[in-house]
């Protein structure tokens, strides 16, 4: 779906006009199995262009990380830890995202879930949140952006090659004990939370 | 002394790789070094082609695509241009689709569309992408002459093309050519899954 926005003196005007499209297109796209997916662009994009005015006000904020910060969302903290890799380029992460947003809910709490973007950079206050705010998704998401994919994807799992989507469940230890490249089974990952949410007696953590 | 344990490492490298030469890496796939078998796929007109009747005399490159995937539409100029200069060199372009989701009229628009100026070969049941193990598009293997893998994963390292700054595949190729070991012969990058036959896509 391409959005066509003009950012011309009276951008807001039009940017609002442009937002109140893109509901209505939405609210009609919804339903269908197979959405357009926006096609990532070659041609330069401006950077002034003001992206933001189109989001709703209380659209996710999405979180920009590095390869550094990016090493420290990956580490459990006390919980199981669901990671989702996706873009909104991607057709199979755009068509499995419901059944996460409700996986999300039914774990809250329990486990911690967060989505990693691998957008270009321009979607971080664009594209992204507009798909979050679609989705009514309220995992924490990050966008990644770094000149090492290849490092980040082997910090990941030394299983993966870097197809989307990847979701991948780490126990409270840090080890894989989830790995979905391609759609998630919602009932695969239900059964392999549960298991380790009953697993016998809390964590030991290693006494230094 | 040291010349002796560089002659015996050699030796148990040497003996490890004969003993083990369809060894699989760490995803199930083929281990840089491996033997490639000669294999048969129907291309985009329905003719059976061969391995060891499309590579050229300095080797093959084998390249997973798709038709929908937008990474391989972003890659699409860079593959073209790639093969077009190297086929020059003697290696030899192939493209394999193993998606059960996109069907042969797919895949044979697609080819025309995307100017594809190497064959494009249907892997049905995606056989030769669970024998390799192959899962994302684009993914490149690059065979010598003989068939032994020397390079295997992503093209470069910049999906939109703004901000490469390492040529994987190129210069795994140019090191090759030169008659030089290749420096990186593993790399990875984000790209599609490729749609099995039996996954719920």
């Amino acid at each position: 779906m391409m959005y066509n926005f003009s950012f011309s003196s009276n951008g807001t005007k039009t940017a609002v006009a442009g937002w109140v499209f893109v509901l209505v297109l939405s609210a009609t796209a919804f339903g269908q199995t197979k959405r357009p997916v926006k096609q990532p662009s070659r041609a330069p994009v401006s950077k002034a262009a003001p992206v933001k005015a189109v989001l709703p006000p209380d659209a996710p904020t999405v979180t920009l990380v590095d390869d550094l910060a990016f090493r420290k969302i990956l580490v459990p903290n006390g919980k199981p830890l669901m990671i989702n890799f996706w873009a909104t380029w991607c057709g199979p992460c755009r068509e499995e995202f419901p059944d996460l947003v409700k996986l999300d809910g039914e774990f809250k709490g329990k486990i911690d879930f967060i989505t990693v973007s691998l957008d270009e950079q321009e979607e971080l206050t664009a594209g992204v949140p507009k798909f979050l705010f679609e989705m009514k998704a309220k995992m924490p998401t990050y966008l990644l952006v770094t000149p090492d994919e290849e490092a980040a994807i082997a910090a990941v799992s030394k299983e993966w090659a870097g197809a989307l989507p990847l979701t991948v469940i780490y126990d409270p230890k840090g080890a894989v004990a989830y790995f979905r490249q391609g759609k998630v089974k919602p009932e695969d990952v239900r059964i392999e939370l549960n298991k380790l949410l009953t697993a016998d007696g809390p964590v030991v953590t290693a006494v230094p | 002394m040291k010349l002796k344990i560089v002659v015996l490492f050699t030796l148990i490298a040497g003996f490890v790789f004969v003993l083990n030469p369809m060894a699989i890496d760490a995803r199930g796939g083929l281990e840089i070094g491996a033997t490639v078998e000669n294999f048969s796929l129907a291309d985009t007109d329905g003719a059976a082609r061969s391995l060891n009747d499309l590579k050229g005399k300095n080797g093959t490159l084998v390249v997973w695509l798709s038709a929908q995937c937008p990474v391989v539409k972003g890659y699409k100029d860079r593959i073209n241009e790639i093969a077009a200069a190297y086929r020059a060199k003697g290696i030899a372009f192939v493209g394999i689709n193993s998606n059960a989701t996109e069907d042969l009229n797919w895949v044979r628009s697609n080819k025309a569309e995307f100017g594809y100026n190497f064959p494009v070969l249907i892997d049905k049941g995606n056989v030769l992408a669970d024998k390799w193990g192959a899962s994302v598009t684009p993914e490149v293997y690059y065979l010598d002459a003989k068939n032994v893998l020397l390079y295997h994963g992503a093209i470069d390292n910049d999906r939109s093309g703004k901000n490469i700054t390492e040529q994987y595949l190129k210069t795994a190729f140019d090191s090759s050519l030169a008659g030089k070991p290749i420096a990186k012969t593993r790399a990875n990058a984000f790209g599609c899954t490729i749609k099995k036959t039996g996954e719920s896509n």
